[in-house]
């Protein structure tokens, strides 16, 4: 509008005005009218319908078909016309246009006109949008639950769009570094049910292929569905796999079948994709099949991201394998090399291949040609190709899965650690769940459960960090950091506080229990047994803390001494002041408790100490699992049997019956030994457990 | 007598100017279309007293907030009127503000000198959008969790920052405690706030501009 147009309707506006009526009480009216009809409408709603009240939210519920409000039900439908990577027209550029419109509508018609006959590509816009917002809305009352297509045939395809179609759409986007196979086995907080109860673990090994290689799954359909079902090939062994690409009509299974060439048929993106689809680039499930056999559950690998890709993916020259001239006769050398040049030969090398060389080598066979080279091989063992060359094994996407997860592994952060430090440390206050209790230190009071999500969201990892490694001093927490005179190193507080904080996306707690506070005073013996004995032993001959039966210890503290140790505590240490919380009174029945019992020289060298009572209850479980993956029957020394533990070994013996100082497993296993690394290479193994295995040389390596 | 009350009154307050500028102005003659306004201020008002009224037994907990809500609509007297009112209200006030627009627009009354008007208007729009988003999700039932679910993931769908407004809308990476906490303040406290101020605007530049001629079919120029 120009200014004369500007004037000229101003004028006009003001006839208008003189001509027309006051607002009271004439068009005050007329509102009040619209209004009240409008209300009374209301009322009549909310009589005979009424708000309506569905059942009360359950997140764990995905059978539920979620809908919005009904005047947002038109962009919910619009996202069913912009599947996948369109999504964003549909939530973004469509309504940021419209608002923009909105905006700018008053400086994109500047006409003098304001008769909608007179605007027509206005009114036309406007009424389309109308009927076309009309539509959507009505389209998608129409169509709940949204239809599904089912591409025919496409096992997984299938399976994807029963499952997951109806909450993620055409595609999932995943972030780098999710544990794919978890996630779907496992659900999420979010609503996402656990899948395992209904898919097979292959099935979800494909599915997870299947969203991270799409590509994959259709070039799968196109020329292996034919012979193979989806779940019998995906997560197999990736030597394999490859080998059947690679060696096309020479690969020995595919001998007896009309197959093209793999190499001419497929290019080399579509074999990346195919390869994905097969075994999905998925950390966590590429170590558990293609490293866990000879690395355990976590690698200590102290270098950096690159490092550790080069390392993995040019393989090779990683593992030593052991002279197997000390370990086995020349007979069943010649049995094994006869076995590995001809596979077909004997029947007895099977055998000794799967007792000896299958924990490293797998399923796999190393074929060699030349029955000399692997007879001298097989005996003098030593720099020797174990670690596959994964570099030419897996897909670039694959190795980018492992690399990352291990790195993680290495730090420590897997959640398998950490609940095993919180069962050995924190359990026992805080319950299995974090759940909380009666608190043993303090006769009235409750531990609240620190898994719950209010108390997990109101403290940050740092301050988790502190509380652990310092402890609460005031509420009966002693320092668990090794910084205060805990047992726990950094790494392994971390460890802790991820694992506390993988509660938060599922807490175990919801509400505080209602435990009921004791109100009981507890006897000397109770105190002793409840706190005292975490430290000094069951029967006080020490074990973190010193031997309170000690003829030196005695000598050298009055009772005054130990009743004001008890009280003041030490500082830097887990011995926290324990004047605090127990009365003067507890403390005096404490100190005389500890004076009460025998003196005994004992603990010094502690004989039968609370860990340890039977090899094959309390010390091989910890041989299992900690050193097994490695040392087992593969040369070196082997941690199998009992048998085993006591003879073998390149320096054998590793174990001297009595002797910590010159028993070779003491001193790797608490890292006294300065050839090589401390033992277990991915850290070491808990106090407990070290005091477990120490104790049991100490009282004689008996094997009961 | 009265008049000597009223008179006293306009000597210490002045009513009487303001009563002459709000009520006596004149309008041109207009057609029903023109009280979808103030029907919607009707129902803007009706939503601020029924939303305060439940906000005395609503308690924006996911522990509380269903069985708030139920024990409104069951055992307050009047509590199933007041909830409904703000249930139906809600689409109600959608409804009218779409049309009230939609008049606006077809009738050409955002044109010169009303622009402000209809800037102010557009704003009220998306509070009134905001609300009605935001009230979904707390009664905390299974279309308010699964709902909210879905619109705070649209939401998130959003290149670059979509995954930081998911996490902003929902107070983490889930629908939890903190989103239901987030909406009901944005619904109690931050929406209304900006909707009584717009309101204010809204009204003063009505008052002061006048409300618009029905246009004819015959223009000048
Ligand atoms: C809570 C929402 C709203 C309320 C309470 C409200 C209230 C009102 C009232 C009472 C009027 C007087 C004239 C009439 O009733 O038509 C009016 C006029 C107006 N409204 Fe709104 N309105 C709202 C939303 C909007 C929206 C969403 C827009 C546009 C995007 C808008 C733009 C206008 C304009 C341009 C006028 C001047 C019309 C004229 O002078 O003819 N309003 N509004
Ligand atoms: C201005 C002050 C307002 C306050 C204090 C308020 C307060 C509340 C409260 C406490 C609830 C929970 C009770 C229930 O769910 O039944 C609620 C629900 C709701 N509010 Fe509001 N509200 C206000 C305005 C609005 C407005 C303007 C709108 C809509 C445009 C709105 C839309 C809703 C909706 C859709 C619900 C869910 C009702 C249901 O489905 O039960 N509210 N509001």
């Amino acid at each position: 509008m120009n200014e004369k147009e500007k004037k000229a309707y101003l004028e006009q506006y003001k006839k208008d005005k003189e001509k027309g009526v006051p607002f009271f009480p004439d068009i005050l009216f007329k509102d009040a009218i619209v209004s009240l009809i409008i209300f009374l409408g209301l009322i009549a709603v909310a009589y005979f319908i009424g708000a309506p009240l569905e059942e009360r939210a359950n997140p764990s519920d995905t059978t539920y078909t979620p809908k919005p409000e009904w005047y947002f039900l038109f962009i919910f439908q619009l996202l069913k016309y912009f599947p996948g990577e369109l999504e964003v027209v549909a939530v973004v550029v469509i309504p940021t246009l419209a608002i923009i419109l909105l905006f700018l509508l008053p400086f994109l018609d500047l006409s003098a006109k304001r008769h909608f006959w007179n605007r027509p590509w206005i009114t036309v816009l406007v009424v389309s949008s109308v009927a076309g917002v009309l539509f959507l809305t009505v389209q998608s009352i129409r169509e709940t639950p949204p239809p599904v297509e089912i591409a025919q045939g496409d096992p997984i395809a299938t399976l994807y769009v029963e499952n997951c179609a109806s909450c993620h759409g055409g595609t999932i986007n995943v972030p780098e570094g999710t544990n794919l196979h978890d996630v779907i086995a496992q659900g999420n907080h979010e609503g996402m049910p656990a899948w395992s109860a209904d898919i097979t673990s292959d099935d979800i090994d494909a599915l997870a292929g299947f969203i991270l290689s799409p590509g994959g799954n259709a070039l799968f359909n196109e020329l292996c569905r034919t012979c193979h079902e989806p779940s019998e090939l995906v997560a197999s062994d990736p030597i394999e796999l490859k080998a059947a690409l690679d060696e096309g009509r020479a690969y020995a299974p595919h001998a007896e079948v009309t197959i093209p060439d793999w190499n001419e048929v497929i290019t080399p993106q579509k074999r990346t994709a195919l390869l994905n689809f097969l075994i999905a680039p998925d950390g966590q499930r590429l170590f558990a099949t293609n490293c866990a056999q000879c690395h355990g559950r976590s690698i200590s690998f102290a270098g950096n991201r690159d490092e550790l890709r080069d390392l993995i993916s040019q393989g090779g020259l990683h593992l030593e394998m052991p002279p197997w001239r000390e370990t086995l006769d020349n007979n069943q050398i010649s049995t094994l090399a006869e076995y590995v040049t001809n596979p077909t030969a004997t029947g007895n090398g099977s055998e000794l291949f799967a007792q000896y060389c299958a924990s490293c080598h797998g399923e796999r066979i190393p074929t060699m040609d030349d029955y000399a080279a692997a007879l001298e091989i097989i005996a003098t063992g030593g720099a020797h190709q174990t670690m596959p060359v994964w570099g030419e094994v897996l897909t670039s996407e694959q190795l980018d899965a492992l690399v990352n997860f291990t790195m993680d592994a290495a730090r420590g952060a897997p959640l398998e650690l950490g609940q095993g430090l919180f069962a050995e440390n924190c359990a026992i206050c805080h319950g299995d769940f974090g759940e909380g209790g009666p608190n043993p230190t303090r006769p009235d009071d409750v531990i609240a459960p620190i898994s719950t999500s209010e108390y997990l969201k109101t403290r940050d990892d740092h301050t988790l960090f502190q509380i652990i490694a310092q402890g609460q001093p005031n509420f009966g927490m002693s320092p668990f950091g090794s910084a205060f005179g805990g047992p726990l190193d950094d790494d392994q507080v971390n460890t802790l506080v991820v694992f506390i904080r993988s509660w938060e996306a599922n807490p175990p707690v919801e509400l505080p229990p209602e435990v009921d506070a004791r109100s009981v005073k507890l006897s000397a013996d109770e105190v002793y047994t409840q706190l005292c004995a975490q430290c000094h032993g069951t029967d006080g001959l020490g074990l973190i803390g010193p031997s309170l039966r000690d003829p030196d210890f005695r000598a050298a503290n009055t009772p005054q001494d130990i009743f004001e140790t008890i009280s003041r505590g030490h500082e830097a240490t887990p011995m926290i002041r324990w004047g605090d919380l127990l009365g003067e009174d507890t403390i005096q029945d404490l100190t005389d408790f500890i004076l009460g019992l025998e003196i005994s020289d004992a603990g010094v060298q502690p004989q039968a100490t609370p860990g340890f009572s039977s090899f094959a209850e309390d010390v091989m479980p910890i041989f299992e699992a900690k050193c097994a993956p490695c040392h087992g029957s593969m040369g070196g020394w082997d941690s199998e049997s009992y048998e085993a533990v006591m003879t073998t070994g390149r320096n054998a013996p590793t174990v001297i019956p009595s002797d910590i100082e010159n028993s070779i497993l003491a001193q790797k296993i608490t890292g006294t030994q300065t050839a090589g690394k401390i033992m277990p290479p991915g850290g070491k193994m808990t106090n407990n457990e070290i005091q477990i295995v120490l104790d049991w040389i100490v009282a004689g390596a008996p094997d009961n | 007598m009265i008049a000597k009350i009223a008179n006293w009154f306009d000597e210490r307050v002045g009513w009487k100017v303001i009563w002459e500028a709000i009520f006596l102005r004149k309008i041109p003659k207009v057609n029903w279309f023109y009280t979808l306004g103030s029907a919607t201020l009707f129902t803007a008002v009706n939503q601020a007293v029924t939303g305060i009224l439940l906000t005395i037994y609503y308690v924006p907990t996911p522990d509380h907030a269903y069985d708030s809500v139920q024990y409104i609509t069951t055992q307050i007297p009047m509590g199933w009127l007041i909830r409904g009112l703000h249930h139906w209200g809600a689409s109600a006030m959608v409804v009218l503000t779409v049309l009230h627009m939609l008049r606006v627009i077809l009738l050409g009354a955002y044109k010169y000198p009303r622009e402000v008007t209809w800037f102010t208007g557009v704003f009220l729009l998306l509070v009134v959008i905001g609300f009605g988003f935001t009230g979904y999700l707390l009664p905390w039932d299974q279309k308010a969790y699964w709902g909210s679910t879905v619109g705070t993931q649209i939401a998130g769908a959003a290149p670059v920052i979509g995954d930081w407004i998911l996490r902003v809308m929902r107070g983490g990476p889930d629908l939890s405690a903190v989103t239901l906490a987030r909406f009901f303040g944005v619904h109690i406290w931050v929406l209304p706030a900006s909707l009584i101020l717009l309101v204010a605007i809204h009204m003063y530049l009505i008052i002061k501009i006048g409300i618009s001629a029905v246009p004819k079919k015959e223009e000048l120029a």
